[in-house]
């Protein structure tokens, strides 16, 4: 899809040249996701009353990846290695995927197609599968666990995803990100559409498995998908994992607060501002909600939040007639 | 490029489609076939049906994992990792398989093709919109019916709760001995739970 010279994107969006696109993306994520780990350090500490310690200096994370780097990766007892050592690679691949059509300042795209929210939500499905088989390929019974319960959370939260990205691709008239960012000029999708921001919350925190959802790797099941996990493979797992949750926070941040559009400062530095405000927003939510079990949340998000998206969907209906 | 992108995404995609066969697991096969699938959406956007091509990615995915979900759940391999064969009768299936290859590579050889390149990329997806929801409106959405009524079946049937009570009610356990008459709930020494047992909600 990246750059190619057959596909035209829609008219004032300039694509980055492809061999530019991939360390640009890579160093956005990369950046973010060390923005975010430090982030959540420093909510986490500052909640729980232990700043000011050296583990929660902003250097910490970085001193324990290379620590982490230069540990002995173990493995387990006829696990599929190639998914195994695959999966975290797919789930940065699949993050970086899924920003390339999300516009990060008006007209700075890698690729604002116009099925962006298309192409979105095929890299968060895909996701579904990577995390899935990252669990399924150790050979090994809590993380195997882990990931069958992952899949009835994420089949749950999945239709939700799409039904607000389509609520918000009403009003826009276009699949197109860039589009969508477009339309809310006058009025924010966090206004027009109230339900849209909450619910997109959740399948955040549902892609990177985290606050309410963390049901991958979690402490209940001794480490859960992760337990198996050791160095290289923990460390790649991890950041991952915090650029899947940069990515959500800037796709949120065009599709609901709208992208670049702001006054006096330069669109990208508002892009940010929006998509640092998330990841707090994101943060916050994942040390302080506590998970839910597996059970109740298929049952919440089929009974309660499922209708909610058809509202939202209603009221971006009667919104745009 | 985009020839070489072609040969690769379509070689891909028969070699995993061929390797779904080869592999001895279910989860193995499935995904196997998903990337065939994916190779295949990735075909189609070359061939500009960018819509197409991006929606079957994601529709395939989440099907598949549906189906993975489904078959090891209600089959006798509780993980999928354990090895089992991929292939039920074998000689038919090679057999229908060289039939249908077969008339597909004389449709692909001897048919005429239309020669039309799309102009108007936005144009085909709203043609493709107002196709599916004018002239062929009965067809999409008796097939979109059929599709929710089947989920809604295969949740009720997976469902441990439901209207007429528990779903584990009147269901045995194993025999704690292979062939034996044992089985665990002979320990339980509670008289009320063995007899609400007996006296349940029949109506079965």
């Amino acid at each position: 899809m990246m750059g190619g010279d057959r596909i035209d994107v829609p008219s004032g969006i300039d694509p980055f040249h492809p061999a530019l696109a991939v360390p640009v993306l890579l160093a956005v994520v990369g950046l973010g996701a060390v923005i975010a780990v430090i982030l959540h350090r420093k909510v986490a500490s500052s909640l729980a009353g232990t700043g000011g310690s050296p583990a929660t200096s902003a250097a910490a994370p970085l001193r324990e990846a290379r620590w982490l780097a230069r540990q002995q990766v173990v493995t387990t007892e006829r696990p599929d290695l190639a998914t195994w050592i695959l999966a975290p690679a797919a789930y940065l691949g699949l993050a970086v995927a899924a920003l390339s059509v999300v516009p990060l300042s008006a007209g700075v795209a890698v690729a604002d197609v116009r099925t962006g929210i298309v192409v979105f939500g095929a890299a968060e499905a895909l996701a579904i599968v990577v995390i899935f088989l990252h669990g399924w390929s150790p050979n090994s019974p809590y993380a195997l666990i882990s990931a069958y319960r992952f899949v009835a959370v994420a089949l749950s939260y999945e239709l939700l995803s799409m039904f607000v990205l389509i609520a918000a691709a009403i009003p826009a008239g276009s699949l197109s990100i860039g589009a969508i960012v477009d339309s809310q000029a006058g009025l924010w999708n966090v206004v027009r559409q109230p339900l849209g921001l909450p619910l997109w919350l959740v399948v955040s925190w549902g892609v990177t498995f985290s606050g309410p959802l963390a049901v991958v790797d979690s402490a209940d099941l001794a480490g859960g998908g992760g337990v198996e996990d050791s160095g290289l493979q923990r460390l790649a797992w991890a950041g991952a994992r915090a650029a899947m949750l940069v990515v959500f926070a800037a796709a949120g941040a065009t599709v609901f607060l709208g992208g670049w559009q702001g006054p006096v400062l330069p669109g990208g530095a508002w892009m940010a501002l929006k998509t640092a405000a998330l990841l707090a927003v994101l943060v916050v939510g994942d040390i302080t909600l506590a998970r839910m079990s597996a059970q109740r949340f298929v049952r919440l998000a089929w009974a309660v939040l499922l209708p909610l998206a058809f509202l939202d969907l209603l009221i971006a209906g009667l919104g745009s007639l | 490029m985009i020839d070489v992108a072609f040969v690769v995404f379509s070689l891909t995609a028969v070699v995993s489609g061929y390797l779904v066969f080869r592999v001895d697991s279910m989860i193995r096969a499935s995904f196997l076939l998903l990337a065939s699938f994916l190779n295949v959406g990735a075909v189609l956007v070359l061939l500009l049906a960018e819509y197409l091509g991006t929606a079957l990615l994601f529709m395939m995915t989440v099907e598949m994992i549906v189906m993975a979900l489904f078959m090891v759940m209600f089959m006798m391999n509780p993980a999928g990792l354990n090895p089992m064969s991929m292939v039920h009768q074998p000689r038919v299936a090679a057999v229908a398989g060289v039939v249908a290859a077969g008339g597909i590579w004389a449709v692909a050889l001897f048919a005429e093709f239309p020669d039309a390149p799309v102009v108007d990329a936005d144009q085909a997806v709203r043609d493709l919109g107002f196709e599916l929801l004018g002239q062929s409106m009965l067809v999409f959405e008796s097939a979109g019916v059929t599709l929710l009524a089947t989920m809604v079946c295969a949740v009720v049937l997976s469902a441990a709760r439901g209207r007429y009570g528990d779903g584990y009610e009147g269901s045995v356990a194993p025999p704690l001995d292979p062939g034996g008459d044992h089985r665990p709930e002979d320990d339980l020494v509670d008289d009320d739970a063995a007899g609400d047992h007996h006296h349940g909600h029949g109506g079965m």
